[in-house]
């Protein structure tokens, strides 16, 4: 047990004058997943306060979409997160169609909950993988991307690019998916969630993994009610919320699929081991969800009836799907023109990096660093 | 709410730090460490299979090269003879890498068509493309008239200078391409 007395650190009388040490963490460690500075104050290896610092990778996108036409956006719209670019268009695509009163054709939305679902196997996968790395294990990084490189090819395959793909426009998508495609996809999908197990024994059941994890980083379920956090970190916390089955978009209102909540396993609710089962169990749940929308695929055009020059009526509107890391909300302002007047988008990993200065003091600074891993951040997203 | 108080709260650290702590007991111990062995060995396993029954998946590049999808958006090739300058790629583009010059075609000039058919009303004079810039969103290639406009599968056009990477698509080492990589 450490001995930690508060006065000894803030009483320069005492016979050891101590204080504290400031440590900058970032925006160049690999720890912080992106451009993230954390400015954290140290009393030896325990981490007194901690501030994030942002901005590093401000792109200014929600202003520069103001001088875009609609269509433009997209390809700024998947520079967000782009991990997860296919569920950022998927959300951007959705508000504008909302406003147009496109009707989206049938086959499309098949094909838009496929690469959504594909898109967050991989951004889970690529959380798991740089998760295992922030805990000192790097193995399950090469296995996790061996499995995401599938992924991608396909996903090159159909839009023509492996991170950015422009692939879900307004009224539909952009390429049409192949039967050989959609094959592929279903044999994939046999050996991926045999493999997924085996990943499971390998990191989540790992002794040493539960002790970095569990009791670590605890998000109570207030605290995640107070802070506004969505997605998995809500989910890990024990709260049943997920966009999908509450608010469904797309075809998931016809999907059959459950909702992982955490539920303090391995330590106490909340605590960094339920995020990583959550969004592990979730790769499972988007399995499942794929092999239904392969079965019921049905033929049809894959692009909707849109204007050629998008003009979308005056008016506001406010968008929310779910995303691998949590709610994106795009509010959209319209003044009638072919230019957005304002378009705001909503950002989970925002909230989710606000949640770090409640939950650092008191933490080892090799604690630390798994909290920040298990809220998964992409700063892509945080600064836009 | 701690970001704006710059005095971090040192009554947080003790309590926190207790909150995890929980009393170990002799067999409680032993059964840590057999659990311990026992996962990691577990984990040991499947990486073993890995070793053996795994063929390798690393594309040992540059003396392997992937030949990409053919829907794959890489280097842009105009083909000018069949471009028609009606500038919806400039405008198409997000990031505004298009530069085109064309002026009104004399009328007594010979009646040229694009093998589409289309007529050639505008003399282009300049079709430059700044590499450097392009987000290869490929909307510009969508929205093409005449299809003159595509994206390549060549990745291979690194250079040194921002200068190099405009390409000028008039330029006859340029307009070479047409016969090398144009799917």
């Amino acid at each position: 047990m450490i001995e930690i007395n508060a006065t000894d650190v803030t009483n320069n009388d005492d016979k050891v004058k101590s204080e504290l040490l400031t440590l900058n963490m970032g925006p160049q460690h690999p720890a912080t997943h992106g451009v993230l500075r954390v400015e954290i104050k140290t009393d030896s290896e325990i981490v007194a306060q901690a501030i994030p610092h942002l901005g590093y990778l401000h792109r200014c996108m929600e202003k520069h979409c103001e001088h875009l036409d609609y269509r433009g956006v997209i390809p700024f719209a998947d520079r967000m997160d782009y991990l997860a670019a296919m569920n950022m268009e998927w959300g951007y695509a959705l508000t504008i169609e909302k406003m147009l009163g496109t009707e989206v054709p049938r086959r499309a939305e098949y094909v838009r909950a496929i690469v959504g679902e594909l898109q967050r196997i991989a951004s889970h996968l690529m959380f798991f993988g740089t998760y295992a790395i922030d805990l000192g294990a790097f193995t399950p990084f090469l296995y996790a991307f061996q499995d995401r490189e599938f992924i991608l090819r396909i996903f090159e395959e159909l839009s023509g690019a492996r991170l950015l793909y422009n692939y879900i426009w307004i009224g539909g998508v952009w390429n049409d998916i192949t039967d050989a495609q959609l094959k592929r996809i279903e044999s994939f999908l046999n050996e991926f969630e045999e493999s997924l197990k085996k990943y499971h024994t390998l990191v989540g059941e790992n002794k040493i993994f539960i002790e970095r994890t569990a009791n670590v980083g605890v998000i109570s379920e207030e605290m995640a009610y107070q802070y506004g956090a969505t997605g998995p970190v809500l989910r890990g916390s024990g709260i049943d919320w997920d966009l999908r089955k509450t608010r469904p978009y797309g075809i998931y209102e016809e999907l059959d699929f459950d909702v992982i909540i955490g539920s303090g396993e391995k330590g106490q609710l909340g605590d960094c081991w339920d995020r990583y089962y959550v969004r592990f169990y979730e790769m499972f749940e988007s399995i499942k969800i794929i092999r239904q929308c392969l079965d019921g695929i049905e033929e049809g055009p894959v692009m909707g009836k849109v204007p050629k020059i998008i003009k979308v009526p005056a008016g506001e509107i406010y968008m929310k799907t779910e995303c691998p890391r949590g709610e994106l909300g795009y509010h959209l302002i319209s003044d009638g023109t072919k230019k957005p007047y304002r378009l705001k988008v909503k950002s989970s990993c925002f909230t989710h990096v606000s949640m770090l200065p409640e939950m650092a003091p008191g933490q080892l600074i090799a604690d630390f660093v798994a909290t920040i891993g298990s809220i998964d951040i992409v700063l892509g997203e945080v600064d836009r | 709410m701690k970001t704006g108080n710059l005095t971090p709260d040192l009554s947080a650290l003790k309590t926190n730090l207790e909150k995890h702590e929980k009393p170990l007991t002799f067999t409680g111990w032993f059964k840590n460490v057999y659990v311990a062995v026992k996962s990691v060995l577990t984990g040991l396993g499947i990486t073993f299979k890995y070793v053996t029954s795994v063929k390798p998946v690393t594309i040992e590049y540059p003396e392997v090269r992937e030949t990409l999808p053919d829907n794959s958006r890489s280097r842009l090739f105009n083909d000018v003879d069949n471009c028609i300058s009606c500038m919806q790629c400039a405008q198409a583009c997000p990031v505004d890498c298009i530069y085109i010059t064309a002026t009104r075609r004399a009328k007594e000039a010979p009646k040229l068509k694009t093998d589409d058919g289309s007529p050639i009303k505008l003399d282009l004079k300049q079709y430059t493309i700044d590499t450097a810039l392009c987000c290869y969103c490929g909307l510009c290639t969508t929205v093409c008239p005449t299809e003159c406009l595509t994206h390549t599968t060549d990745y291979e056009f690194a250079q040194y200078t921002l200068d190099e990477m405009k390409y000028d698509y008039l330029d006859q080492d340029i307009r070479a391409w047409k016969h090398r990589i144009v799917k």
